[in-house]
């Protein structure tokens, strides 16, 4: 990591983990992140907003930062760059909810032992990680691919595979709480039940698996591979 | 946790350039090859193929130019890898050697080993197996029990190793074997190179489900090892064949093993798919996708001189699950008139894979030892 996103990534940290109000996020220039240094942002890539976007999601930050990111540049198609920000916010939110649940499976005991040591346990959450890990590697992917341009099947399949995770990972995240889990006290659900509604936001898994379906079997079997390797 | 950390990484320029080079050769070389032939990759092997790739230097290719590899970058082998995967060419006969036995030998080996073999290797000419399992050691693999008793000029190996594949082709085998007391469990390990024509080795092929033989077992009795055919230190076997295993599973191969029948219903539902087609075809476009950007991650990770021993284990566990999804999801939603038994090579692929796709989450460590290991870089053990 480069030195400057190292320090956007340590500024993002420190300001979005305090449950921020606006004027800390713009004080700290973080809906800037797009905006060129000679107009006083950040001069960043897709992939250093990609830094603060997961971050809002990891932090279940409700603010219109990923808004405000999007309406400081100029983007051809608003609708799937919003896509490419909520497929963002789900990988930061999965990350959060496996943290979540490592910590919680750790501490807390049953049958004189905690949780974690269970193997019932352990294999879900090795699950767990590797969709959170899968979400987090398409996120990264079509932001790198944004600022190549033109990113349209690379953002598809980010939302869908976000969506693919956050189907599998939130049922594992509710079962290994228990019932605590299922309370308005605990935080899980700050978590998990914005996975529920970004799942559905900007394209459920119906709606881009058939985009992409469609996409590759007009190209036909022949161009799958070349397509994919391009 | 580094281990669930994949960053993106781009393949160079004279990677993506080689791309195309490969394309064409195996245009030419496989023209015609019907569809299940294509599906079997590294199950099927020739010897012929293998010294072509080997002649155009695409085997050892990351190696050291005095051992008879060409010094390419790791992304360049990765195009070359996914390549041959992807068009379904016979590499089983270098393909052990090339993935992990040159490397293990690259890493641990004697000079003279490397330079006796290591060349050979990489000209496609030696075929390898591996000698781990056994039939009381699966996934409790320091539960081995084949024992080298040390004789003047070095071993006296006896015992049984079982689902060797390749055994009745291979001209080497890297075995595991005991060379300390069981008690030891794993300082009691060693590592030999076992040529298969030694007296005392025999091979026995074991019929899989299909009725074909892959695997076999292989009974040693006092089969006699040279002092010179020790791999690395007596007694570091255990740490070696864990290096050895983490080669094993970090390759492309982990995610692509049932792309012929994605291919093959891609071609049978045309331009015109149903939405429950295209659904499926999007699903499994998204998820190989992806797999392919973390598989890229390892191999930047690899570039880097990192181990991406766990990076792989979960890149292993999601890409057999795909493997293992597609010829399921495809076989519940083929058109009615698909009831395995046509001739064609959409039909004949699907149940080639439908019937060998249960061995892709066993071969190399099964699922459960892989979320083992994915749980122990948690912190959950
Ligand atoms: C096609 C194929 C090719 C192969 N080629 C080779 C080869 O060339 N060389 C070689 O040495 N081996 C080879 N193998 C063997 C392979 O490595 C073993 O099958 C594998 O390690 C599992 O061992 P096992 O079959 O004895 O199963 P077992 O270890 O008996 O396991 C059976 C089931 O129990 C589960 N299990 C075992 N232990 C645990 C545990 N602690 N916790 C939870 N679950 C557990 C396993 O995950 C598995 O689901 C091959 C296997 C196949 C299928």
């Amino acid at each position: 990591m480069s030195e400057l996103r190292a320090l956007l990534a340590r500024t993002t940290e420190q300001v979005l983990s305090q449950t921020p109000d606006w004027a800390a996020v713009a004080q700290a220039g973080l809906d800037k992140v797009l905006v060129p240094e000679s107009w006083g942002g950040f001069g960043g890539s897709w992939e250093d907003a990609l830094i603060v976007i997961r971050a809002l999601g990891y932090h279940a930050v409700d603010l219109p930062l990923a808004e405000a990111i999007l309406d400081s540049v100029r983007v051809e198609e608003r609708d799937l760059h919003t896509a490419m920000m909520v497929a963002a916010k789900m990988a930061g939110a999965l990350s959060a909810a496996l943290d979540l649940s490592v910590e919680y499976t750790r501490q807390r005991q049953q049958f004189g032992k905690p949780l974690a040591s269970f193997q019932a346990i352990q294999q879900q959450l090795a699950i767990f990680a590797e969709e959170a890990a899968a979400a987090n590697m398409a996120a990264a992917a079509a932001f790198r691919a944004a600022d190549r341009g033109g990113a349209a099947f690379e953002i598809a399949c980010a939302k869908l595979r976000a969506n693919q995770a956050a189907r599998i990972s939130t049922a594992i995240a509710h079962q290994v709480h228990g019932a605590m889990g299922f309370t308005s006290e605990y935080r899980l659900h700050h978590l998990t039940r914005r996975l529920w509604k970004w799942s559905s936001e900007q394209g459920n898994e119906r709606f881009w698996a058939d985009r992409i379906g469609a996409q590759v079997a007009q190209r036909g079997a022949a161009n799958f591979w070349a397509d994919l390797t391009r | 946790m580094p281990g669930f950390d994949f960053p993106p990484f781009d393949l160079p320029p004279e990677a993506q350039a080689l791309r195309g080079e490969v394309r064409a050769f195996l245009a030419e070389e496989l023209a015609g090859k019907p569809a299940v032939e294509r599906a079997r990759s590294w199950s099927g092997g020739s010897r012929e193929f293998s010294r072509r790739l080997g002649a155009r230097g695409w085997i050892g290719m990351t190696w050291p130019r005095k051992y008879g590899g060409h010094e390419r970058s790791y992304a360049e082998r990765y195009v070359v890898i996914e390549e041959l995967l992807v068009a379904g060419a016979p590499v089983g006969s270098h393909w052990v050697a090339d993935r992990q036995s040159g490397p293990l030998l690259l890493r641990f080996g004697t000079e003279e080993q490397r330079q006796r073999l290591l060349p050979r290797i990489a000209r496609g000419e030696l075929c390898f197996c591996i000698g781990m399992s056994e039939p009381g050691a699966g996934s409790d693999l320091a539960a081995v029990r084949t024992r080298a008793r040390r004789v003047d000029g070095g071993w006296k190996v006896s015992g049984q190793k079982i689902w060797t594949s390749n055994a009745q082709h291979a001209d080497w085998m890297i075995a595991l074997v005991r060379t300390g007391d069981a008690e030891q469990r794993h300082a009691g390990l060693s590592q030999l190179l076992i040529d298969m024509k030694t007296a005392g080795v025999t091979v026995k092929p074991i019929a899989n489900l299909t009725g074909e033989s892959h695997f076999n077992e292989v009974f040693l009795d006092d089969a006699f090892v040279p002092e010179s055919m020790l791999i690395g230190a007596e007694g570091d076997g255990w740490r070696q064949v864990g290096a050895e295993l983490a080669y094993e599973r970090s390759g492309p191969e982990r995610y692509l093993s049932s792309i012929r029948v994605l291919l093959e219903f891609l071609r049978v539902v045309g331009d015109a798919p149903s939405e429950a087609e295209r659904l499926l075809i999007g699903e499994m476009t998204a998820r190989m996708w992806t797999l392919r950007q973390m598989s890229l991650s390892v191999v930047g990770k690899l570039a880097a001189g990192e181990n991406p021993a766990v990076a792989a284990a979960v890149v292993k566990d999601l890409g057999t699950s795909l493997e293992q999804d597609i010829p399921r999801a495809v076989q519940a939603l083929a058109r009615p008139d698909c009831d395995l038994s046509g001739d064609d090579p959409f039909q004949r692929t699907l149940w080639y894979l439908l019937q060998t796709s249960p061995s892709f989450s066993l071969r190399g460590g099964t699922r459960e030892i892989l979320r083992g290991i994915i749980a122990r870089e948690l912190g959950l053990r």
